[in-house]
């Protein structure tokens, strides 16, 4: 584990990072893929819902909006 | 050879194809509009939305494919829509994009530039990408795809004859194979190459059906469905792990097949969007944004998200009850007195009066009366959809529909609900996991739908005409609190396990156009109409005979409904409406819910007394002016929404006698307690038949069944029983 690693849900509002790694295997990662999470993609958390999950991020330039227990399933870099 | 394709100038299947949000509906309906014809796909229960138009001389018939992200099997939507590219091998397929969201629709794309049947690229909301100071090279685009590239504004029309001439020349030599264009990087191509080539030698015959580059990604894939499909053994699937190019692409990266394949698409995607698109140097704060800065806020979030839905069930019940009056005055006024002036007229027996006017008209008239309700609330539930709100106030509640072990995307179907179960049965397909779509249907249910509205309206009439928008609204939280009891009771006992996926799209907000609304609109409400023409109608004129049978019968307590209610009576005894009246009704309710307050009537009512008949020219006057009050009413509603006690429900002399037996038989509590069961004890006959289709079992239609009857009967007897203990009289 890389030190400049989080995962996904670790990932501060307005901090940017970088897809490093999915955890999630089969359907649940191929569906993951499918929405443009994938390895190398930058990443920001945009909102973090009222009752406090799920978050918003801003991936290949759209609004996604995944659970807490998925985003700890991706691995990030923070970009500084 | 495909067989159509030697069918020349003859009709050209044009298949439509694009992400959710990507505007495919607008677009469809702006090309479509009267023609579209709404159906379902064979098998299942998915809309299939097709139309025959003619396109300068060219006959075309066009398919709407769902909207999906990818072609991956795992939803529903995905495998009709890939069954239907591969199985039926549409002439032309019509991919419509979000133009400002180039680089995730193109994903798309690519799977759909595998299949190599021609293509035509809808660049859809181009107006947004101007007005956003994007740049398109549409024609670096188009040679790069090897397609054509049509931008469009499909809430306008803009660019549709152009797409749509575009389309009839690309599928006019019978769907020839477009050439592959675009490739996924020497490794991943290198091993592709070497499984076609291998299918090639085996299945001698295979291309002319498939194309083997697509099959070669699909076993790379592990793709069970598609190697079905196409008849390849376990040989080939093997081929996989022994083929010399498929091991070094493994060796060679950390990531297994499929992910080597999603990688690839986003790839090029992405390289492509780098290509062609330019950004402006400046950016500023979308209109997005700034919304979501008040509508997803921590604080304001959810007072936003229930402020919206009592805006839907305060408007829709403003702007659809002077309508319901309208009808309900129309078919117990002029149309029954027309009927029995003809029928005396041709001297017909008194019971076939009775029967037309009581169980025929009456039956029509209660169906139709609460059909503008249903109308203003799918116009609603279509805004919230078309609107982008949709996924927002999915994303808002998720935690909470989490709780219960829901998936967010629960929430569409259970807000299906309140406008009628059946559609919302229907919606549950979008849920992956089977656990969690089961259980999201067994909580529908408890979703009052429209249906049960003439009941709450007529009784909040009767007995609580002050705050009658208040009782509504609580006996709609009342089923929301108790889904959510339920959940958890599922969720702990019969439902354990991996909660499923929530990764869902919060697409930019977008104003739908008013022809998709009211399309829409009407496809759904024409769904209702045709439900009820048929089984309300049957089921009206059925319970006219229990009422009149035995034969001749005169006191309608003798009736074979008669003495079923009396039968069950006692068991609503404690719970404050142990009348037989009552308990027929709800027996009737079984079928339909919005049946119990025609059995009502007919029951409490008495024989019709003769009355002055105006002439036919008064009765069609009355009838337009009526109806131009009613539109007044609407609209003055709409604009004093706050506040207007339009639910009072006003009694016109052929209701109110038996207006009056209720408030009899009836106090305000035992009223409360009759509309708590009525919201919850079981699922109408229809919604019956929506689970066996949606699940192929009864069981579950028999489960929500039974958990409703004990739980209707518990709320309706605490809140009799508890009502009295408070001295709030029985």
């Amino acid at each position: 584990m890389n030190l400049g690693q989080i995962n996904l849900a670790q990932l501060p509002v307005g901090q940017k990072g970088r897809i490093a790694r999915l955890e999630a295997q089969g359907p649940r990662k191929r569906r993951l893929m499918d929405m443009g999470v994938i390895v190398g993609e930058e990443v920001q958390v945009e909102k973090i819902a009222p009752l406090g999950d799920p978050i918003e991020v801003i991936i290949k330039d759209y609004r996604l909006s995944l659970r807490k227990i998925e985003a700890e399933s991706v691995t990030v870099e923070v970009v500084l | 050879m495909r067989p159509g394709s030697d069918r020349g100038r003859e009709t050209i299947t044009v298949a439509v194809a694009g992400n959710p949000n990507s505007g495919k509906s607008t677009l469809i309906n702006a090309v479509a509009g009267t023609r579209l014809q709404v159906g379902n796909w064979p098998g299942v229960t998915v809309e299939k939305k097709e139309a025959h138009l003619v396109h300068d001389g060219h006959p075309i018939r066009l398919v709407d494919l769902p909207g999906t992200y990818s072609l991956s099997p795992y939803s529903q939507e995905e495998i009709i829509a890939r069954d239907y590219l591969v199985q039926d091998q549409p002439d032309v397929l019509i991919d419509v994009v979000d133009a400002t969201n180039l680089e995730r629709n193109l994903y798309l794309t690519m799977q759909l530039l595998e299949l190599e049947r021609p293509v035509v690229v809808a660049l859809n909301f181009f107006d947004e990408v101007r007005k956003k100071g994007l740049v398109i090279n549409i024609q670096a685009l188009e040679e790069a795809l090897g397609v054509r590239v049509v931008p469009t504004v499909a809430s306008r029309g803009e660019g549709l004859p152009e797409l749509m001439a575009a389309a009839v020349q690309a599928g006019q030599n019978g769907g020839r194979r477009a050439p592959r264009k675009l490739a996924y990087g020497e490794d991943l191509e290198r091993a592709a190459q070497s499984l076609e080539d291998r299918l090639q030698e085996r299945y001698p015959g295979l291309a002319e059906r498939y194309p083997l580059r697509w099959l070669a990604y699909k076993l790379m894939e592990g793709d069970q469905m598609a190697l079905q499909e196409a008849n390849l053994d376990a040989e080939a699937a093997a081929w996989v792990s022994s083929a010399a190019a498929v091991k070094h692409l493994k060796s060679s990266h950390d990531e297994d097949l499929e992910g080597l394949l999603a990688e690839a698409r986003h790839g090029v995607a992405a390289g492509l969007t780098r290509e062609v698109l330019k950004r402006p140097g400046w950016s500023k704060v979308e209109l997005t944004e700034r919304l979501d800065r008040i509508i997803l806020n921590r604080i304001l979030g959810i007072p936003v998200f229930l402020l919206a839905m009592w805006l839907v069930f305060k408007l829709t019940f403003d702007l659809g009850n002077p309508f319901v009056d309208w009808v309900d005055g129309v078919f117990s006024g002029p149309l029954t007195r027309w009927t029995t002036a003809l029928l005396t007229w041709l001297a017909a027996p008194a019971w076939l009066t009775s029967l037309a006017t009581e169980g025929v008209i009456g039956g029509v008239g209660t169906v139709l009366t609460f059909v503008p309700l249903i109308f203003a609330m799918m116009f609603f539930i279509t805004l919230l959809e078309g609107s982008g709100y949709m996924a927002r106030a999915a994303f808002v509640m998720d935690r909470a529909m989490h709780l219960l072990g829901l998936h967010g995307k629960s929430f569409i179907p259970m807000l299906l609900g309140f406008g009628c179960n059946v559609p919302a049965l229907y919606a549950t397909r979008a849920l992956e996991n089977p656990k969690d779509k089961v259980l999201t249907a067994l909580l529908i249910p408890l979703m009052s739908c429209g249906a049960k509205l003439p009941v709450y309206a007529l009784f909040t009439g009767l007995f609580f005409a002050a705050h009658a928008g208040t009782v509504i609204w609580s006996l709609y939280m009342a089923g929301i609190v108790l889904a959510m009891v339920m959940g958890i009771i599922f969720k702990r006992t019969l439902f354990r396990g991996e909660n499923p996926l929530f990764v869902m799209e919060l697409p930019p907000y977008r104003l739908p156009t008013l022809k998709s609304l009211m399309i829409h609109t009407w496809e759904k409400g024409k769904h209702f109409i045709i439900k009820a023409g048929t089984y309300i109608l049957a089921v009206s004129v059925l319970m006219w005979f229990l009422l009149h049978l035995p034969w001749g019968v005169e006191d309608k307590k003798d009736s074979v409904l008669g003495k079923l209610g009396q039968g069950l009576a006692p068991i609503f005894q404690p719970l404050g409406f142990g009348q037989w009246q009552a308990a027929s009704s709800l027996v009737t309710g079984f079928v339909a819910k919005e049946i119990v307050v025609a059995t009502m009537g007919q029951i409490y009512g008495k024989e019709a007394e003769p009355e002055e008949t105006p002439s036919l020219g008064d009765d069609v006057k009355d009838i337009a002016m009526s109806f131009g009050k009613a539109v007044m009413d609407a609209g003055s509603n709409v604009v004093s929404t706050f506040g207007v006690a339009t639910l009072a429900v006003e009694e016109d002399e052929k209701t109110k006698d038996w207006r009056d037996a209720l408030q009899e038989q009836f106090t305000p509590l035992s009223a409360l307690a009759f509309l708590a069961f009525t919201l919850l004890y079981m699922p109408c006959m229809v919604t019956a038949v929506a689970y066996k289709q949606e699940f192929g079992t009864w069981k579950w239609f028999g489960l929500a069944t039974g958990y409703g009857l004990i739980l209707a009967w518990l709320v309706a007897l605490i809140i009799y029983q508890g009502g009295k203990l408070l001295g709030l009289g029985g």
